[in-house]
């Protein structure tokens, strides 16, 4: 992997539409502050319909409940485009980042997690109304996505906090999480 | 002030929190504060949207049984909160910013007490439909938890003495 890595590191080096911003005074500052809110809106509003999937506030209808999910939605995508943006100014910080690593695996659990509910169970679900009880394999998918999220939060605050070195003689093993070309 | 300064980061627990190589010092307490801060912030703005008018279909009486979860992330955060204003006191109080987030922080919890009172807790809220206050009151309410997010993360960048030791 580390190769690949290398090779997504420069790559993402030469697309230079976003730095000039980034590294304006409070660009960078300005984008964590809208990644925050957006993390904000996907955890509220996912939250909100996990925890009536397991149990909490039951006499919602579940179809009436779900139109908050474009909501979630919308934070999801204002924190893949400012995520982005980081990613692309400071490559290096992220690709060789471990919690980087975890973050991403945690977020395509969730991804398989909302995309197998979606397929086969929010048919049956959706038209659950009020004080019906969701069924057990529901709950399983609402824990899942609570969990997930919650680990990739956990990932992204960690990210600062193992920062990528120069690699030793060791060299960089098969997934690179420390800088190769030092 | 800079006397009570040195005296708190002096203290073992000051320390612990600000030089600890242990990942369960600063790392774990500032990772809670965003975790609670997801948790008050955004259970409080699914509230404040359906007072707005999205999800109609859902009765603002049941919205009351995701109080509990809210206040947990909001008491959450005031324990990391306070956990890192002992690591960092220098930093965070000499700072303006840090005086604007807590009253924001102050208006967002007694306009979500508000909420709660004059539209959650009113027994015919499903019936007669929301108030005009409650309407003003949920937009107040975004509001506070917005900004105080963007104070919050701007203390990082506008402190001007990080420690008094």
């Amino acid at each position: 992997m580390a190769p690949f890595q290398v090779w997504l590191v420069t790559t993402m080096r030469d697309i230079k539409i976003v730095s000039p911003f980034m590294h304006a005074p409070y660009g960078w500052a300005a984008c964590e502050t809208l990644h925050f809110i957006g993390l904000s809106l996907l955890i509220g509003m996912i939250g909100t319909f996990d925890l009536r999937l397991l149990g909490v506030a039951r006499r919602v209808p579940i179809a009436a409940l779900h139109k908050l999910i474009p909501w979630g939605i919308a934070g999801y995508l204002i924190n893949v485009t400012t995520g982005v943006m980081f990613l692309i100014t400071e490559p290096e910080q992220y690709i060789f980042n471990p919690s980087f690593h975890f973050k991403l695996l945690f977020m395509a659990l969730a991804g398989v997690n909302v995309a197998a509910f979606y397929l086969t169970l929010f048919g049956k679900v959706k038209a659950l109304g009020s004080g019906a009880d969701a069924p057990r394999a529901a709950k399983i998918v609402a824990g899942v996505s609570l969990t997930s999220w919650t680990a990739v939060i956990v990932c992204g605050r960690m990210l600062a906090f193992t920062r990528p070195f120069n690699c030793g003689p060791a060299g960089a093993g098969f997934l690179a999480t420390c800088f190769p070309h030092g | 002030m800079n006397e009570f300064f040195v005296w708190l980061e002096t203290t073992p627990f000051s320390m612990w929190i600000r030089d600890s190589p242990s990942v369960f010092a600063f790392p774990t307490i500032l990772t809670l504060h965003t975790v609670g801060m997801g948790i008050v912030a955004g259970l409080s703005a699914a509230v404040d949207v359906r007072i707005l008018g999205v999800a109609p279909g859902v009765p603002l009486t049941e919205m009351q049984r995701f109080r509990a979860f809210l206040w947990l992330g909001f008491w959450l955060n005031a324990v990391t909160g306070v956990l890192l204003l002992v690591g960092y006191p220098t930093k965070a109080l000499t700072n303006p910013l840090f005086y604007i987030k807590l009253a924001l922080i102050a208006i967002a919890v007694a306009v979500q007490l508000a909420i709660e009172r004059r539209v959650l807790r009113h027994p015919k809220v499903d019936v007669d439909g929301v108030p005009k206050t409650g309407k003003f009151l949920a937009a107040v309410s975004l509001g506070c938890w917005a900004a105080a997010i963007a104070a919050g993360r701007l203390l990082a960048y506008t402190y001007s003495v990080l420690t008094s030791v």
